[in-house]
């Protein structure tokens, strides 16, 4: 008996393979392996090394940030600014795609991705705001350390 | 007792005085009359709940029950999975198990007892008969019956790594060599009998099953890469190489917590994490 299978299509191609929410995930027979999502290396290991570089970067630059005051240097409070925001837009970015993967919530996963996007960068331009107008971000938690 | 001995004296006399060579038979100690006839240490029942999860598919409309059954402890061997077949044996022959070879070899009894994944084999019965004992299929599985999890995905993700010696240069004659220090790299991670008790321990597996290979097929996979003989590693790492099908690990460590081998997948995703990183 010829067995139609989905796999024998181009395995990642919409069609092919279509998400139900609480049914059956197999893609093509019992005997296919499952397929691979095509290799790239930007969401693979350069994201991971990214990611990991950045953590650990963070910790001496907030080890900077403590021991100088913000408004003397402000290259360190550009710098803490930023990558705190990406550091926490990726930790953000991960929970979306284990809950709310655009495969299994075609409207509400690319809505939650572009809002990510949205408050991120707001939070970057925010943040670029208060160190050039206002105290800055080290200034600021140090105030409120005392206060 | 001087009454059976000296009978058993005689016919043993009488035998080798009609010079038959019938062997002279001697009864041990602890198989005389007096012995036999001693009174068996009457143990008080030990009676201990097992709460069993019962789903059967020929009623599909049924929801899923937890059903009671009293078991005596001290007419069961040590094991949950004694109990399970006591259960099957004596009380109710429709309860459906995977099982096997009993020993931790084959990984068919892989469930979930008391909430955490083990080998119903390994896993002794707490002796504790005020509580009961919740035993659950693995969970976030599709369920075939009772507890038998459909672990076909579970298989195919497995083919999927292609776990089987790729090289194209095999040697001129004879076999693969390997030195020990190469070998000693597979310890820990050869030994998993893909019982499925660590991915689907995994909340990342839980949630992304389809697309997320779950800590047992992505230690094989780094079982064949760190694998001497074989030549395909980097093409075995490239396929990996995406955000769903390995990233989706976050370190939890359910995995190495539950496993019933005691191995350690999360530190062969964590090298592999390392190795494509750093190649």
């Amino acid at each position: 008996m010829q067995v139609r299978s989905a796999a024998t299509e181009a395995p990642h191609s919409p069609a092919s393979y279509k998400y139900v929410p609480g049914g059956p995930i197999y893609r093509g027979t019992v005997n296919d392996p499952t397929p691979f999502p095509p290799p790239s290396k930007t969401h693979g290991s350069y994201h991971w090394a990214f990611e990991r570089l950045l953590s650990g970067a963070l910790v001496p630059i907030t080890g900077a940030a403590f021991v100088t005051t913000g408004s003397q240097y402000p290259l360190i409070d550009a710098l803490l600014g930023v990558s705190l925001v990406i550091h926490s837009h990726i930790g953000f970015e991960s929970i979306r795609i284990d809950y709310i993967h655009s495969r299994k919530f075609p409207i509400l996963g690319p809505i939650t991705k572009w809002a990510i996007r949205g408050l991120s960068a707001g939070a970057v331009y925010g943040v670029f705001m208060f160190n050039t107008n206002d105290i800055g971000l080290c200034e600021l938690i140090a105030r409120v350390w005392h206060a | 007792m001087s009454l059976a001995r000296s009978s058993l004296f005689n016919v043993a006399r009488a035998a080798r005085s009609m010079g038959v060579h019938a062997p002279v038979l001697v009864r041990g100690f602890a198989s005389t009359a007096v012995r036999a006839q001693a009174e068996p240490v009457q143990k008080q029942p030990m009676i201990k709940e097992f709460k069993i999860y019962r789903w059967d598919p020929e009623n599909p409309s049924q929801k899923p029950t937890l059903q009671s059954y009293k078991i005596d402890l001290n007419q069961c061997g040590p094991m949950v999975l004694d109990a399970l077949i006591k259960v099957k044996n004596e009380v109710d022959s429709t309860l459906t198990f995977r099982r096997s070879c009993r020993e931790g070899i084959c990984g068919s009894c892989a469930m979930n007892i008391d909430g955490v994944n083990t080998l119903a084999c390994l896993c002794r019965i707490d002796r504790n008969t005020s509580k009961d004992s919740k035993i659950y299929p693995l969970p976030h599985m599709y369920i075939v019956k009772d507890l038998v999890p459909d672990l076909t995905q579970f298989y195919k993700q497995y083919k999927s790594i292609e776990p089987w010696l790729k090289n194209d240069n095999p040697p001129e004659k004879g076999e693969y060599l390997q030195s020990p220090e190469d070998r000693k790299k597979l310890d820990g991670m050869y030994e998993c009998i893909l019982c499925a008790c660590c991915s689907t321990s995994c909340p990342s597996y839980w949630w992304n099953q389809d697309e997320y290979l779950g800590p047992a097929t992505l230690m094989q996979a780094y079982r064949w890469m760190a694998d001497s003989r074989d030549s395909y590693k980097k093409q075995r790492g490239e396929k990996l190489q995406n955000d769903l099908s390995m990233y989706r690990c976050h370190t939890i460590f359910n995995c190495a917590r539950t496993c019933p081998k005691g191995l350690n997948p999360a530190m062969a995703i964590a090298k592999i994490k390392l190795e494509l990183a750093t190649e």
